[in-house]
């Protein structure tokens, strides 16, 4: 997308008379600061690694009302199907097709503003999140009430779908009330041609709260996705970060969590695999800004062909943040020579009397272990299985709901049988 | 059961085995004794088909045919087996779900119908009686955290569970407290049989105690210098491996 291609859907949007007036403002400053930033190129020091000319040299359109499914859905193709889900087709709600538990009050962003007498501070952290904000669809927002358990996990599927070339920029606000709890499955799947998803997620967890976010990033090849997700932690509130991500040429995560209540504790973990010319790239940001609180990054990246990916991982623990205790880890297998990671895990430490560790390893499969299972009678393209089987198994078994994890390792013996190769 | 014939085998344009021959017939156990280097583990990597090792001359039968050519897998599903001196670490990959893929692979390669879940638990379960393991492993990923001896033991649990009839056991010994080697050489002894055969490569005497070969081969520089029965073991103990250097 160019400058001129990025104002033009930027005057579209704000011609659309659906949108209520008061969010004209918001995204015009937005679209400003923008435009001030500019699309990062390598020069940054956080976009080292990921050329973003896939975003650059495609014009993508904003999605209008034509781009919704004039006829049903099937969204049984997309697993899961006991899961309460809500559908998002081309950055367009589906309130046919989507059901939520009836103790969770869903609303569409703008009504959300309204709520909150559009006194919402919106994502800033990453140029796309003001490109979000400028161009933002409706968009949907949970809210979990006070002591609100849930008893089934809720599903937000993204569908990105068709052959024009459509930006969307789907934006989510969750909020989860003191001593609340609630599952979320956040699925962007979809057969479409060059795509461009851009979508923000704003997640609040108040005191003694409790969320368990799982992402499937599952995009067509032609895909770009970027994840814009930002995670407000309060007081002996947990959060729990299970991301999948097997698809789209050119997959972004930029995920930023804040510890600012004491005791909070939050758990981010990652499964990449690529193949082809994918690139995945998994910038993660914990802040402990409050003392007394746990946390974890875990990123596994598997990568076949010429497929590339990074690990960009950084805790910083604030001078307040005593007694912290961290960990992160990133481990990759490299299924091919022609395959790449950079691995960049970084701890900024501003205080004493904490516990944090972290470590990376990238290697091949080893051939010890390969000849062993060999030795057992399995031919080598099992036995490169089961070894990419057990490295990947750790951070699949710890999604405990039986559909997911069924629906998950479907999904990871699909690819594991097209990629293993001899 | 196995023909070795003027074998020339090495590692990296390294020649390491220079011309050895060894005939194991049904039901014999042989031991391979030599020093570091000798070329012990040439031998046992040679035999099972390990990746790296080249064999210049000669050739290695088994049941009648050659299987220099053979992939590691389908030696291992003709039925020979090795003890790893090293056995491998495999994180993540469960102990169960390991054996049992490897135990219905040669069920299937013998035209057996493959093991459920239950019944192969009840087999599991009785094989681990014999060598005093504990069910817990059954959970545990192979060999993670696994002390030496439990190493050892799962190898030989291994073996009991696919039931070679060549049996290759390297170092089997090394790293084994006494009670530990009594309960293996246990478990080897009761599998003993006259179908059976046994290569067992080791430094020392102090396996052949409880497992008696019916010969003793000392290995020096690639070659079998003097073979013997048990009491060339006892010799050895005694006196080195100098006297037998030219």
């Amino acid at each position: 997308m160019s400058v001129t291609n990025f104002q033009s859907e930027f005057n579209k949007i704000m011609n659309c008379d659906y949108f209520s007036e008061k969010v004209q403002p918001i995204r015009k400053k937005a679209f400003t600061n923008f435009l001030k930033k500019g699309i990062p190129n390598k020069k940054w020091e956080q976009w080292r690694f990921t050329d973003l000319s896939p975003i650059t040299n495609i014009d993508f359109h904003i999605s209008d009302t034509n781009d919704a499914p004039n006829q049903d859905i099937d969204i049984l193709k997309y697993g899961m199907i006991d899961i309460p889900t809500i559908v998002i087709y081309n950055g367009h709600y589906q309130e046919k097709l989507s059901s939520v538990p009836p103790e969770i009050k869903l609303l569409s962003c703008l009504d959300y503003m309204e709520l909150k007498n559009w006194n919402v501070e919106q994502p800033k952290d990453s140029p796309f999140d003001l490109l979000n904000t400028a161009l933002m669809d409706s968009g949907i927002c949970l809210i979990a009430d006070k002591n609100y358990q849930t008893k089934s996990a809720i599903r937000i599927l993204f569908i990105s779908s068709g052959t024009q070339h459509l930006i969307s920029s789907p934006r989510v606000h969750i909020d989860l009330k003191d001593s609340s709890s609630m599952t979320i499955i956040e699925q962007h799947t979809g057969d479409s041609e060059e795509y461009f998803l851009n979508g923000s997620l704003v997640i609040t967890l108040k005191n003694n709260s409790k969320l368990s976010h799982i992402r499937l990033q599952e995009n067509s090849n032609k895909t770009i996705n970027m994840g814009n997700i930002h995670v407000q932690q309060e007081e002996a509130s947990h959060y729990t970060f299970h991301q999948f991500a097997y698809g789209s040429q050119l997959g972004r995560l930029n995920l930023h969590a804040d510890l600012n209540g004491q005791g909070a504790e939050c758990f981010l973990n990652g499964l990449t695999l690529t193949n082809n010319k994918q690139h995945i790239d998994n910038f993660v940001i914990t802040s402990h800004n409050a003392p007394h609180c746990i946390s974890s990054q875990n990123f596994k990246t598997v990568l076949q062909d010429h497929s590339t990916g990074v690990f960009n991982g950084r805790t910083i623990v604030s001078k307040d943040a005593t007694k912290t205790d961290s960990s992160q880890v990133n481990k990759n297998l490299l299924l091919s020579t022609n395959a790449l990671i950079n691995s960049n895990p970084q701890l900024e430490i501003h205080t004493d009397d904490v516990k944090c560790s972290h470590g990376s390893t990238t290697g091949e499969l080893d051939t010890n272990a390969l000849f062993y299972i060999q030795s057992r009678g399995l031919d080598i393209i099992s036995a490169k299985m089961l070894l990419i089987q057990g490295f990947a198994s750790e951070l699949i078994s710890k999604i405990s709901d039986k559909e997911i994890k069924n629906y998950l390792l479907n999904q990871f013996n699909s690819w594991l049988e097209n990629n293993t190769k001899k | 059961m196995l023909d070795i014939q003027d074998l020339h085998a090495g590692i990296d344009n390294k020649e390491i085995l220079k011309g050895l021959s060894l005939s194991i017939r049904p039901g014999e156990m042989h031991a391979v004794m030599g020093r570091n280097g000798s070329g012990k583990s040439t031998l046992s990597n040679v035999i099972t088909g390990r990746e790296g090792y080249y064999i210049s001359k000669g050739d290695i039968r088994y049941k009648n045919t050659s299987i220099i050519d053979w992939p590691p897998e389908k030696r291992a599903l003709e039925g020979i087996f090795m003890s790893f001196q090293y056995p491998v670490i495999m994180p993540g990959v469960n102990n169960t779900y390991f054996l049992k893929a490897a135990l219905n692979a040669k069920r299937n390669h013998n035209g057996k119908k493959e093991f459920d879940a239950a019944s192969f638990l009840k087999l599991i379960k009785e094989k681990l009686e014999t060598l005093d393991m504990d069910t817990s492993y059954l959970q545990r990923a192979v060999n993670e955290g696994f002390s030496g001896g439990e190493k050892k033991r799962n190898e030989i649990l291994q073996m009991l569970t696919l039931e070679p009839e060549l049996a290759i056991l390297d170092e089997t010994d090394s790293g084994l407290d006494i009670d530990a080697l009594k309960i293996i050489a246990d478990g080897i002894n009761k599998y003993r049989s006259g179908k059976r055969s046994f290569l067992v490569i080791t430094h020392y005497q102090r396996l052949l105690k409880y497992i008696e070969p019916d010969f003793i081969h000392v290995l020096i520089d690639g070659k079998f210098v003097k073979s013997g029965n048990k009491e060339l073991a006892l010799e050895l103990e005694e006196k080195g491996y100098s006297w037998l250097e030219s």
